[in-house]
């Protein structure tokens, strides 16, 4: 029955197809550029700082990475789970996985202040380190995934992809557990302090990496012009929904639960209510564009068949989830810490304030250097190997 | 990759000056080598006779001594080691009597001339200080290099005796 | 030291040695370079753990600011007014009882944990903790990747958000790292339990120890004994990492 289904190359040489391509490498470049002006420099042209030590290219980052995982959710879904009817897919979702976490990586990499000691992070490892053992599960995510691809491809050796779907299905889920986790052994820093962030993460992932994964679908079946049947997007549109509204519904329990210990009760006053822009990108961005409207565009009876709604439903899934993490990873910051709990404390180094931020154009470069790249990685390769299927007719599954 | 690229030069670097002390005409036939380009022969110390090394293993091995020793020192806190870097610069880049010294940007620093000569970074300068001991620092900083000025390497007499067992400590 | 014999003999021979060495130092080389004799300092004592006692009431304002100054002149570091990328081994915090408008001033720097969270989380291990107890960064493995300033509890640590020049050849410190108060561990690798940290020199007047330096484990040191009379306040106790430095006057 696999049989059934034709893989090709994109063939397209039409101006937009190009277009699109020199576009990416712009800017991946200008990322490439930006990263080497903070490291020649030094953080300080950044908007980083001895308070706020992880800023948007970390944002760019987590996105990635999160992302990266759960773009791989249809391959698991056709192997694991035995959906057939995501089989043409999956080898889209395995390269677009990978894409995604090499870009993640590289943002990550280009913001050390050493960067050029990538061989030292490489060599000793430090195994208390929830980083050093996300550096071997990023690796090691590469590879299984990249076998995994072959074994799919390999006319041969079909019967191991299967094996190798569900290997590469229960690493990603440690791999989420591990990004997860980087912020969850923060004990002392309130807004991290939660056993509910590693499988928020697993759901983050899940909604972040479908969103793009569907647009990127469907951007390159425009672009060569393949014929793809509603039938399959209107699939993928309620596995969106799905996960949207699973996303929305762990935020609300991890901010329940943190209200009900009363020593996170500044924290979650400060997200909900008095954080100035991480309370706006809370209720308006995160929750209003990012979920509920979302929510409304797949959902609302008059626009269950449009490709468009579907498209802005993607993409405000993704400012949201930029918003998300950037509450998550600056917000966390930005709530000073309580070393002296019943005092009001004060010092030249921002104790007992609320930190400050202004991310910096290089930061921007670097993260959207990032993003780029992980997408003409992506692209490039649909280019090169057979991965999307010529058609999604109506009965192709 | 610039690790990879500093390490073949540095190899490069070994290459040559592992030549010159052994086999005489080593040093013309480096020079052919390289063309005309002068192989560098830093000043020599000022004030001390000789080299912790022989001065073909210091050529040779100097990175390795200082690698070890670096270790030693932030991991077991064994600052006396005569491999020290302050002491290497205690000798090969003092100050000038008008107090005046050679910064490693500059190709007569000691250390700069081969190292520009190979094309090798030198990495160690971007946090160590590229220059001996000035004289207002040395009652202060002197724990580096007990060899400039004996006297203040030595524990206060309190904790000497104790440790030799002179007296019965706190 | 008698109350513990076992610890005594084990490391007696090698201090004797070193003992000796330094002497030879004396004798033997008055204003000569004699370069095996630099087994002077004391080296690392690996049954002692060093730890600070701060007694905040005998602390005013200005020594806190001397503490800072202290520091800064001793490492080499400096904080522009407002700067956020600076780096602070030292602080001076500033304590107010919100009812009664009281205030305290102490200096904050690296606690020197006995569970340290920035060891923990470092990926190349460049955080680490020496066998004595003082908490440091090996600036040659540390990828400034700032995971351990995320992990740190009190603030400590600070990157080094630009190029330096003219760094202290004790306290070698570049771009792109991240650094914290190394509990003048140059000192204590020369003088052992007699040495001073630069913050305490700048405040201990006369007999006055506001800042106490000392072996937690020796039961019979200044800082045991003061500890056992008058106790001493571990910053954050509920996160269980046991801090080497402590307050008194909380
Ligand atoms: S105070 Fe912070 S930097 Fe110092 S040992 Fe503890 S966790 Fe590490
Ligand atoms: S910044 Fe340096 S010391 Fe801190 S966790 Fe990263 S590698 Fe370790």
């Amino acid at each position: 029955m696999q049989s059934s289904i034709r893989y090709a190359e994109i063939r397209t040489s039409s101006p937009g197809y190009w277009g699109i391509l020199i576009a990416l490498f712009a800017v991946a470049l200008l990322g490439v550029a930006g990263a080497h002006h903070m490291d020649v420099e030094g953080h300080h042209v950044s908007g980083m700082s001895n308070q706020i030590v992880w800023g948007l290219p970390h944002v760019f980052a987590i996105f990635l990475i999160v992302a990266a995982s759960g773009a791989l959710n249809i391959a698991s879904l056709a192997s694991v789970f035995a959906r057939q009817d995501y089989k043409p897919l999956a080898r889209f979702s395995a390269i677009l996985s990978v894409a995604l976490l090499v870009g993640g990586l590289a943002i990550l990499l280009l913001d050390l202040g050493r960067p050029e000691r990538l061989i030292v992070a490489m060599t000793q490892y430090n195994f208390k380190s929830i980083f050093a053992w996300n550096i071997i599960l990023y690796t090691g995510f590469v590879v299984i995934v990249v076998a995994y691809l072959w074994l799919m491809m390999e006319r041969r050796m079909q019967r191991w992809s299967k094996p190798a779907g569900l290997v590469a299905f229960l690493w990603r889920l440690v791999l989420t557990t591990g990004t997860g986790s980087i912020f969850g052994f923060l004990v002392a820093r309130e807004a991290f302090d939660s056993a509910l962030l590693a499988p928020l993460f697993i759901i983050m992932s899940f909604a972040f990496g479908l969103a793009i994964f569907i647009l990127l679908l469907m951007l390159s079946f425009w672009l060569d012009q393949r014929e793809l049947d509603g039938s399959h997007l209107q699939r993928l549109r309620k596995l969106l929904g799905i996960f949207i509204a699973a996303v929305l519904y762990f935020v609300v329990v991890f901010h329940l639960t943190k209200l009900y210990g009363t020593q996170n009760h500044g924290f979650e006053r400060f997200i909900l209510m008095d954080g100035g822009i991480y309370t706006t990108l809370f209720w308006l961005v995160q929750i209003g564009l990012g979920s509920l409207l979302p929510l409304a565009l797949i959902y609302a009876p008059p626009l269950q068949d449009s490709a468009k709604s579907l498209v802005a439903a993607c993409l405000l899934v993704i400012v949201g989830a930029f918003a998300q993490l950037y509450i998550i990873i600056i917000g966390g910051q930005a709530y000073p810490l309580n070393i002296f709990p019943g005092y009001i404390v004060a010092s030249s180094f921002f104790d007992g304030v609320v930190a400050e931020y202004t991310p910096s154009l290089w930061e921007f470069l670097l993260g959207f250097g990032g993003l780029t790249a992980a997408l003409l990685i992506a692209m490039l390769v649909l280019r090169v190997l057979p991965i999307m299927p010529e058609a999604l007719r109506a009965e192709s599954g | 990759m610039p690790m990879l690229k500093s390490k073949l030069r540095f190899a490069m670097l070994v290459c040559v000056l592992g030549l010159l002390p052994g086999a005489p005409g080593a040093a013309e036939q480096a020079r052919s080598q390289f063309g005309n380009i002068a192989i560098p022969d830093p000043a020599k110390p000022l004030s001390a006779d000789k080299c912790v090394e022989p001065v073909e293993i210091m050529r040779r091995d100097h990175m390795e001594f200082l690698l070890h020793q670096r270790d030693e020192t932030v991991i077991d806190g064994e600052r006396g080691s005569k491999y020290s870097l302050v002491g290497c610069m205690n000798c090969h880049n003092p100050a000038g009597a008008d107090g005046k010294v050679v910064r490693y940007e500059d190709p007569q620093h000691f250390c700069a001339e081969c190292h520009a000569y190979a094309s090798v970074r030198i990495d160690c300068f971007e946090c160590h200080a590229d220059r001996g001991l000035l004289q207002s620092q040395q009652g202060r900083l002197d724990m580096h290099a007990p060899a400039w000025k004996a006297s203040a390497a030595v524990p206060p007499t309190s904790t000497l005796q104790r440790r030799l067992g002179t007296v019965d400590g706190d | 030291m008698a109350t513990n014999p076992g610890k005594l003999l084990q490391s007696s021979r090698r201090d004797f040695l070193k003992g000796t060495a330094a002497v030879a130092t004396i004798l033997i080389a008055p204003g000569i370079f004699l370069y095996k004799t630099g087994q002077a300092a004391a080296g690392l004592e690996r049954e002692a753990r060093w730890g600070m006692l701060i007694d905040t009431n005998a602390l005013s304002e200005a020594d806190v600011d001397a503490c800072v100054s202290a520091c800064q002149r001793e490492h080499g570091w400096q904080t522009a007014e407002g700067s956020r990328t600076d780096a602070q081994w030292v602080r001076k915090l500033r304590l107010e009882e919100p009812e009664t408008g009281h205030q305290k001033f102490l200096p904050m720097m690296c606690q020197h944990c006995e569970s340290p969270p920035c060891v923990d989380v470092c990926p190349t291990g460049a955080s680490f903790k020496r066998a004595d107890g003082i908490v440091l960064v090996d600036r040659h493995t540390c990828i400034g990747c700032r995971y351990c300033m995320m992990a740190c509890p009190y603030k400590a640590r600070s990157f080094i958000h630009e190029n330096l020049k003219d760094q202290l050849p004790v306290a070698p410190r570049g771009k792109g790292t991240v650094e914290s108060c190394t509990m003048c561990v140059h000192r204590v690798d020369r003088d052992g339990a007699d040495a001073v940290p630069a913050c305490a020199e700048a405040v201990n007047r006369n007999d006055s120890k506001a800042i106490l330096f000392g072996n937690l484990n020796d039961p019979q040191s200044e800082i045991s004994r003061r500890l056992r009379e008058l106790g001493g306040t571990r910053l954050r106790a509920d996160m269980g990492l046991n801090p080497g430095v402590r307050y008194q006057g909380l």
